[in-house]
């Protein structure tokens, strides 16, 4: 027979190295026409970060997503960067590629300003124009802009900007410190289908709410959590490296370490929690590993609503719920009792 | 009519023959991928302001028309192939490495053994891992020896030849084991413990004192793989000017090459690392694997030299996700406050550190959940073990360790006869709530997040 | 060295190999169409996956022997010069892909689906992309992505579903 259940994992995360340096710099170019060029270290590795990078730089610049060419993952062209890992990219990248992007534009609002007749703090780039604050109907096109600060004013547009999150040492006694500048904060619900006569699992719909400051691009943070949930999935339920008694793997291929296929994948609804961190760029934070922190406990705690048996060792495999679902049976200690002091 | 048919006729043997020609004289030309001339742009790309539109990826698009040039896609004239020969024991001492053999074999340009990297030593935290195991065999998946050769078969035909002496020493599988004082010293030391943290807010026992429940539970998890579609690959080329070009499926190129010059003894402004397009990385490609290997056997032949991990390689000498033992207490008030927490976090290291000391602290400080927690106390410890290297995976120990709160956190709600989703509104972070490192914490939605997932699952009205 | 020819994206090629060739080595090495992927080299992954005769094949596990005389289609030859291949097109627009490796076997499954001009549903799609692996997306973008180039193609609309119905 099949039970459904339902399971609820709540979690965070931080950004970032925990208190060491992981410093990210960047060099935007504004070319002669108002589009751009931004140059970083960082390594596009599948998230579509070059993407989300080249968005910030673009909305620093009041340009479009298109406007910007991203160059990347070169040692000799680009600046440092720390790379693609702990989830940094948008956060820690993100934040210098706009500083970089701001010293680029302040060359333009110098340049606009005798033009316009006002203070260079008194403008804004919005929509591919410098314009004065609060009065938008004097403005330029950015384009025009940019080639009079090349070509009349021999100022090219170029800025560059190095960030580096603020963390605080760990005490080494009691740990107690700042490690990270930010955390995000995320929960996953699952419904699943446990077979009682065979153990096997299935997930049968999850939603997931989570949050990553503003949402620089939301359908790749989607994407992220859905292929992040994939990954939960094979961790809750199938993946597992087995190991023989000489310390040789007994599955390294993929024909028996079994990872999620198509079929695996259940329903998934993504909402996006709103927020806004100030000190993220335009307020974002940070998405790509979260997603699948949350989905193994969500799971294991559905399979515990559905047929009453608490699974403590991942994964959790056919064999292990059905061995649990007897012992329940024949009366066996599977309760969790409270021992009162 | 009949004219047309003629013509026509002679039209196709002129073609005939001119295609006749041609296969004579010139030669083969690759067929282009064909792509359209104009394909457009997506409005969300165009449009103002930048943040919030749903983008394309001008990535995605080369993905899906089967033009982006992954490593392996890329062929160079002369280029050889390396293949690395594994250990294939857990623990031994090389008595001695034998590639004479090999290198007789047809196709074979070179060979090379650890002894000759001239510094054979790497990792993020300590260099405690060789390149190529030149002394001490500390897991399976250990690469003892590498050839160059013209085909891949080739090289994988002459690590057959290459004839290894090992002395077996005692392997330890098991971190629990591990970690007592009498067990083998993986590394020499004086423990296999290599790292260790510890959290202590408030005090932990008065918390207890102060609950009317305790709940203990250990909770374990395995050790898996990252499985990126795209196996670790890279192309080393060394120059007339000493400097080495290294592609490679590396997420973190700054870092890695300061790790190639190191182990290389090579100012950094000859080493030249690119890294345009990863085929996934998860953590997996965090760290320097075959590159500075290659880049020898580039200076050795002087040609290019591939390497592209096979699906077993990947497996058992890349990194993987730590196996955690988690031990779990918890103090609880009867309306369901959690007053008290003491945890003790076991993470199997395998036999190199790599990125487990990260992990380790990230798994210490994320182990309360959360929640708000007055009283806590965590203690984690990082062990060798003879097993393949555990390392960077999406999450650093996170998975773990909420795989461990979480349930923990549903046997308590309902043993304590609370709803599961109430239970962790009660306890969870709010703004300005203080981590367990004291840290004020801000832009905090833990119960926005909540409020969110359940409402879409529908868990209030949600029924068997 | 064995004599080869056969069709890709049609046309006609020959090239001299090894007789242990694969279709999936012959394809990238010796033909230069690296659009299909190498990711297990034996057939778990579906990286390779191209068609023969209009049937989705693991390249690295046909030999190119078996290969003679058939006609392949690979990823690189779906778009032409004028038209924007409606799978390739909707797998942009919904960003279906994330590191990519998968995508021209992905591409290539859904396009022997398609082909097959049958009524599909969201199962039938699940099933015929099951051979191909992908480790970025949790293959939600791709389905959704698979569903579009369908409705494109064939004007039909894929039913919807609710697995939580019991």
């Amino acid at each position: 027979m099949k039970h459904r259940g339902k399971g609820i994992g709540c979690m965070w995360y931080p950004i970032g190295f925990t208190v060491l340096a992981n410093p990210s710099a960047a060099t935007v170019k504004i070319n002669e026409d108002g589009t751009a060029t931004l140059l970083t270290g960082t390594v596009e590795t599948g998230q579509g970060s070059l993407t989300v990078l080249g968005q910030i730089a673009a909305e620093a610049l009041g340009v479009s997503t298109d406007d910007v060419h991203v160059v990347s993952g070169d040692t000799d062209t680009t600046p440092m960067d720390t790379g693609a890992i702990a989830s940094r990219t948008t956060y820690v990248s993100g934040n210098a590629i706009k500083l970089a992007a701001e010293n680029a534009r302040q060359i333009l609002f110098e340049v606009a300003a005798p033009m316009l007749d006002v203070r260079p703090d008194q403008l804004e780039a919005v929509d591919r124009k410098i314009q004065v604050k609060y009065f938008p109907q004097r403005c330029l096109p950015i384009a025009d802009v940019a080639l009079q600060a090349q070509f009349v004013m021999g100022r090219p547009p170029i800025g560059s900007a190095s960030y580096n999150p603020p963390t605080v040492g760990m005490d080494p006694e009691t740990g107690q410190g700042k490690p990270f500048s930010t955390y995000v904060y995320a929960t996953q619900c699952a419904e699943i289908e446990v077979d009682d006569e065979t153990g096997e699992v299935e997930v049968i719909y999850m939603s997931a709410a989570h949050d990553c400051g503003t949402a620089i691009n939301p359908m790749l943070v989607e994407g992220q959590i859905e292929g992040g949930i994939s990954m939960g999935i094979g961790y809750a339920l199938q993946e597992e490296m087995l190991f023989d008694d000489d310390g040789k793997q007994i599955n390294p291929n993929l024909t028996n370490y079994i990872m999620p296929t198509s079929l695996d994948m259940p329903k998934i609804d993504v909402d996006i929690v709103e927020n806004f961190d100030p000190t993220g760029p335009f307020g974002a934070k940070g998405v790509g590993e979260p997603t699948a922190v949350p989905t193994a406990a969500a799971i294991c705690n559905a399979i515990h609503d559905a047929v009453g048996v608490r699974i403590t060792s991942l994964p959790a495999t056919a064999e292990k719920v059905l061995k649990a679902i007897k012992e329940l049976r024949d009366g066996g200690e599977q309760k969790a009792l409270p021992a009162a002091e | 009519m009949a004219d047309d048919v003629k013509t026509k006729e002679k039209t196709e043997s002129l073609e005939s023959l001119r295609k006749a020609d041609d296969n004579l004289r010139l030669p083969t030309v690759p067929e282009r991928t064909l792509f359209p001339k104009e394909i457009g742009i997506a409005p969300a790309r165009e449009q103002t302001p930048a943040v919030g539109q749903r983008a394309t990826r001008p990535d995605g698009r080369m993905h899906g028309l089967g033009q982006t040039k992954y490593i392996d896609d890329m062929f160079f004239p002369g280029m050889l192939h390396a293949k690395i020969k594994r250990a294939c024991i857990s623990h031994a001492k090389i008595k001695s490495i034998d590639v004479s053999e090999a290198e007789k074999m047809p196709g074979v340009m070179a060979t090379l053994i650890g002894k000759e990297i001239p510094v054979n030593s790497f990792g993020p935290s300590y260099q405690d891992q060789p390149l190529l195991a030149d002394d001490i065999v500390r897991h399976a998946g250990d690469g003892v020896a590498a050839v160059a050769a013209v085909t891949e078969q080739q090289a994988l035909d002459a690590l057959e030849k290459i004839k290894i002496v090992y002395e077996e020493l005692t392997p330890v599988y098991d971190p629990m084991e591990a970690m007592k004082d009498d067990a083998v010293k993986i590394h020499n030391g004086e423990s296999n413990v290599y790292s260790s943290k510890t959290i202590i807010k408030g005090d932990v026992e008065q918390g207890f004192k102060d609950s009317d429940f305790i709940f203990e539970k250990t909770f374990t998890t395995q050790m898996v793989e990252h499985v990126p579609m795209e196996p670790h690959a890279s192309i080393a080329e060394w120059d007339a000017n000493g400097r080495v070009t290294l592609h490679t499926s590396l997420g973190r190129i700054t870092l890695g090459r300061a790790d190639v010059s190191r182990t290389l003894d090579l100012p950094i402004n000859r080493i030249r690392m690119i890294a345009t397009v990863v085929g996934g990385n998860f953590g997996g490609k965090n760290e320097i694997t075959t590159e500075p290997i290659l880049a020898l056997l580039s200076k050795k032949t002087g040609r290019p030299v591939k390497c592209v991990f096979t699906r077993e390689d990947e497996f058992i000498s890349s990194t993987t996700r730590h196996p955690f033992v988690m031990e779990y207490k918890t103090g609880m008030s009867k309306e369901g406050k959690i007053m008290a927490r003491k945890v003790r976090l076991v993470c199997d290291g395998g036999a190199y550190c790599s990125w487990s000391e990260t992990t380790l602290g990230k798994a210490c400080i994320l182990s309360a959940g959360p929640y708000n927690i007055d009283n806590l106390h965590v203690d984690a410890y990082a062990v060798y073990t003879n097993k393949t290297m555990t390392g960077a995976m999406r999450g650093f120990g996170a998975p773990q360790v909420c795989f461990a709160y979480e349930s923990h956190m549903d046997d308590m709600a309902k043993e304590l006869g609370i709803e599961p989703l109430e239970i962790r509104f009660m306890n969870a972070f709010n703004e300005g709530s203080t981590s367990p490192t004291g840290q004020l914490l801000e832009a905090v939605v833990v119960t926005d997040s909540l409020k969110m997932a359940s409402e879409r699952f529908g868990w209030k009205e949600w029924q068997k | 060295m064995t004599d080869i020819t056969l069709t890709v994206n049609g046309e006609e090629k020959t090239a001299s190999v090894p007789p242990e060739t694969t279709l999936l080595k012959m394809l990238r090495e010796d033909l230069n169409y690296t659009g299909a992927k190498l990711g297990c080299d034996v057939g778990d992954c579906g990286a390779c996956t191209v068609l023969v005769d209009g049937i989705a094949v693991n390249a690295c596990l046909m030999l190119a022997g078996q290969a003679e005389g058939k006609n392949i289609e690979t990823i690189e030859g779906l778009s032409t010069l004028e038209e924007y291949h409606p799978i390739q097109k909707a797998f942009e627009d919904v960003a279906s892909l994330q590191c990519g490796f998968c995508g021209p076997g992905m591409i290539m499954s859904t396009k022997a689906l398609i082909d097959q001009g049958e009524e599909l549903t969201r199962d039938d799609i699940k099933d015929a992309l099951s051979g191909n692996l992908c480790r970025c997306t949790g293959y939600t973008k791709i389905i959704e992505g698979v569903i579009d180039a369908y409705e494109e193609i064939t004007g039909k609309k894929v039913p919807e579903t609710n697995p939580r119905a019991a």
